[in-house]
């Protein structure tokens, strides 16, 4: 047997890597075992509780409150909260409002704010959960706060929670703060105001004029998002700015016909992205004399343009399938009569 | 100490500490994916809970290229309509198809030509014809030449409808909330490019209507190993990189992805093996490049189930494309590697996947026999030689074991203990010839891609869903 000379501390590390390796395993499969004890002895737990609460809840929803509650004793209160929650999410009317006098009555309301302070992530998640659905007012700082953190789901939830506790102070605290805030999803944001669609309108309303064209196309989009129609001095604004961004989410958010004259301006823009929105906004909001106009972009070198105006020529008002058929005969570009086909097929499928 | 020696010795710890750097570096991405599972279970419940916000999720093309699939393809279609998500259209690719794909498909959809004014932003084969369904509007098939499945892939891009796209395999289980999981990041971030789910073993689970219902572990042994494999690959090869922004790989049996940023990458390259890999590395690269701000994330939750192949000829012959398709994505976009821009993906991960996973296997295997040659030859101890071995098989079974681990605390898809106590089983046994074996197809790959062999899908063998037309999937974390 010959040893390398060199072969000794190459040995020994080898060995105790081996071992270092060899106890993590242990640990870990340790863990393991732990870990599945834990959660069968968690969902034991769990559904002792909801076996308990269930039929009382599922009672108050149907009109039969129990006249005396036994007390949520505390290992039951988070899959209590829990279940409560996801009952108020699927409920509405009455039914929501029987969940909540039971929560009251066993004093989840002062439970939830408590943990808005000091629980831990999930606990703190789920008691914003729970005070939106109770439109607890006495709340509002402890989500205030939390809506101020900087983890996007802690906030968010706290922010739907205020939106449904008081929409309009909701609505004038977060409409700046969506604008300015472009890492949250506007479709999140949307969401979140569409609990709240008046409020968040008038908020819209009285901060469009002060946006500058930074803020303003994220501003734009969010009302879209709300179905907002928004006056028609701010649209007129937004499709005469120089900003393509601005010009673009003003088209998408043309709703009415105030401002045809700008849109059928913009049909011949040099940004196939703009051409694009003014041929939809034309479809939303033209005239049957508009018809002309949407031919011509059915020759656009770019396939979007031809496509949205093709949908705009099926969607302009008095044009009947005749009318459109003898359009598609008349026209000698191929590309453009391919487009109207599709168009057409499209729509009758529909 | 003469030149033989100095040389031994130095191979000697070379090998000892490339086995410990591979598993080291496995091990700090597993604590990345403990920490992004472990918030991911606090916010866990609030996915069981109706949804405080929704209603606005971005509608979906699902891109499904079909290449002799008519045994399977209409079930597939069929439950891929019952997908719990607000909008989506299903585009399905038919690739020039040499059995009857095209004419199930016109039976079971009850397929009419459409009028479509094809656009060609991506260059593919020629298309000869798009169908729509008349029983769902949100049905079409594309007929075209057969030019493999990154070709279809961009016919699919050219023809959809939406902002993202999903491309599935069409043999794939998918989870019935599939879509609305993996389209979850794109909601929350505006700058997400990309999305991948985990893919599970199928085999030994039950499976009724095209979906999923009882899950559980093969009976095979080689299936059982591939569950363990999967589990570490996905639940800290992938999730772990997704943390840090460098995920390179987006198994094709299931992604989601902007449709401009693919198009400005120039979408799938048809002439390699692994297109899927390849795209997502090209977008790196292109998105850094451009200094445009992007995420590429990883859905842990198990959204689409695939059948392991049980046999060692067909496990053999998929190992060795998955080693050359990712030979072929990295050096296709060398330029990502240690770039100016590149970042996480360009000074971390290409580096790591070029080292431990392009030229590991040589390595590795090299490291096995040089340490049996020097053993025999009597140049190193019996004593050095049993140390290496307790050290590369130790490590590879902490590894396994804290896959296990992470599947435990996060989606324990396996309840019963016996399921439990048989992976345990396999996390050890896996390491005794198995792990080796991958380790040998996976040199077998890198000497065939090097021999620049002309990619094909080679056919694959399988007993129930279909024929396998899986993309990258995981590397052999």
């Amino acid at each position: 047997m010959t040893l390398v000379p060199h072969s000794d501390p190459f040995v020994a590390a080898a060995i105790w890597t081996g071992f270092a390796a060899l106890i993590l395993t242990l640990l870990l499969a340790l863990q393991i075992i732990a870990m599945r004890m834990m959660l069968r002895r968690r969902q034991r737990s769990d559904a002792r509780a909801l076996s308990r609460w269930r039929p009382l809840l599922n009672a108050a929803i149907v009109g039969e409150m129990p006249a005396t509650l036994p007390p949520l004793r505390r290992g039951e209160r988070l899959p209590f909260l829990r279940l409560w929650a996801h009952l108020q999410g699927s409920l509405r009317g009455e039914a929501n409002e029987a969940l909540n006098e039971v929560a009251r009555r066993l004093g989840i309301d002062a439970y939830a704010r408590g943990l808005l302070g000091r629980g831990s992530r999930p606990a703190r998640l789920l008691s914003a959960l729970v005070l939106g659905h109770l439109h607890d007012l006495d709340a509002w700082p402890g989500l205030l706060r939390m809506a101020g953190q900087p983890d996007n789901t802690v906030s968010l939830t706290a922010l739907w929670a205020l939106v449904r506790i008081d929409p309009q102070a909701a609505s004038d605290y977060m409409v700046p703060l969506f604008i300015a805030r472009e890492e949250w999803a506007l479709s999140l944001a949307a969401g979140i105001l569409q609990q709240a669609t008046e409020p968040a309108a008038r908020a819209l309303t009285r901060l469009l004029p002060q946006l500058g064209e930074d803020k303003l196309p994220r501003a734009l989009r969010i009302a879209e998002a709300l179905h907002l129609a928004l006056p028609a001095g701010v649209l007129k604004s937004a499709l005469d700015s120089g900003s393509m961004p601005v010009v673009i989410a003003g088209l998408r958010g043309v709703r009415t016909p105030e401002t045809l004259p700008e849109v059928r301006a913009l049909l011949a823009h040099e940004d196939w992205q703009v051409r694009v929105q003014a041929a939809r906004a034309l479809g939303r909001v033209g005239e049957r004399g508009d018809a002309e106009r949407l031919v011509q972009l059915l020759g656009d070198r770019e396939w979007w343009v031809r496509y949205r105006a093709a949908e705009a020529l099926l969607e302009l008002p008095a044009l009947t399938r005749a009318d459109l058929e003898a359009l598609r005969a008349s026209l000698t570009d191929r590309f453009a009569a391919d487009m109207l086909s599709q168009a057409m097929a499209e729509s009758a499928s529909v | 100490m003469n030149t033989y020696h100095v040389v031994i010795t130095f191979v000697t710890w070379f090998v000892l500490c490339f086995f410990v750097a591979l598993n080291g570096g496995y091990l700090l991405l597993n604590l990345f994916s403990l920490r992004a599972l472990h918030k991911r279970g606090q916010e866990q419940f609030l996915g069981d809970l109706p949804r405080a916000y929704s209603g606005l999720e971005p509608p979906v093309s699902i891109l499904v290229p079909a290449y002799n699939e008519e045994a399977t393809i209409a079930a597939s279609i069929r439950s891929m309509l019952q997908l719990t998500y607000a909008e989506f259209e299903i585009v399905i690719i038919n690739d020039g198809s040499k059995d009857a794909t095209l004419d199930v498909l016109k039976r079971e959809f009850a397929l009419l030509p459409f009028p479509e004014a094809y656009r060609r932003t991506i260059p593919t084969k020629e298309v000869r014809q798009i169908y729509r369904s008349t029983r769902y509007p949100n049905v079409r098939v594309i007929d075209k030449v057969n030019g493999g499945k990154a070709d279809s892939l961009n016919a699919g891009i050219n023809a959809s409808r939406y902002p993202l796209f999903c491309g599935v395999d069409a043999d794939s289980i998918l989870q019935r909330d599939s879509l609305a999981k993996v389209t979850e990041p794109f909601l929350r971030d505006p700058t997400m490019v990309a999305t991948g789910g985990t893919v599970r073993v199928a085999n030994g689970c039950e499976v009724s209507g095209g979906f999923l219902t009882k899950v559980g572990l093969p009976r095979s042994p080689l299936a059982l190993f591939q569950v363990v494999e999967y589990l570490r690959a996905f639940l800290f090869g992938r999730l772990g990189w997704s943390a840090l922004n460098g995920m390179l790989i987006i198994s094709g049996a299931f992604g989601i992805f902007r449709k401009d940023a693919v198009v400005l990458a120039g979408g799938y390259r048809p002439d390699t093996i692994g297109e899927d890999m390849e795209l997502v590395v090209r977008m790196h690269r292109t998105l850094r490049a451009k200094r445009q701000p992007y995420r590429i994330e990883f859905v842990p939750d198990p959204v689409c189930w695939t059948e392991a192949p049980e046999d060692l000829a067909t496990l053999k012959n998929q190992r060795v494309r998955w080693q050359r398709g990712l030979a072929e994505s990295l050096s296709a976009n060398w330029g990502l590697m240690c770039s100016r821009n590149g970042g996480v993906a360009g000074w971390v991960a290409f580096p790591f996947m070029l080292f431990f996973e392009w030229l590991g296997p040589v390595i590795e295997l090299g490291g096995y026999i040089f340490m049996v040659f020097a053993f025999l030859t009597g140049a190193i101890s019996w004593e050095a030689f049993g140390a290496f071995l307790f050290v590369a098989l130790g490590l590879g079974i902490l590894l396994s074991a804290s896959g296990l681990l992470l599947e435990e605390m996060s989606f324990h898809l396996y309840p019963r203990g016996k399921q439990l106590l048989m992976l345990g089983l396999v996390v050890i046994l896996e390491n005794f010839g198995y792990r080796q074996l991958n380790t040998w197809w996976r040199l077998v790959g890198l000497w065939r891609w090097a021999r620049g062999k002309e990619s094909t899908w080679g056919a694959m063998k399988r007993k129930g869903i279909g024929e396998e037309a899986a993309g990258v999937p995981p590397p052999s974390a």
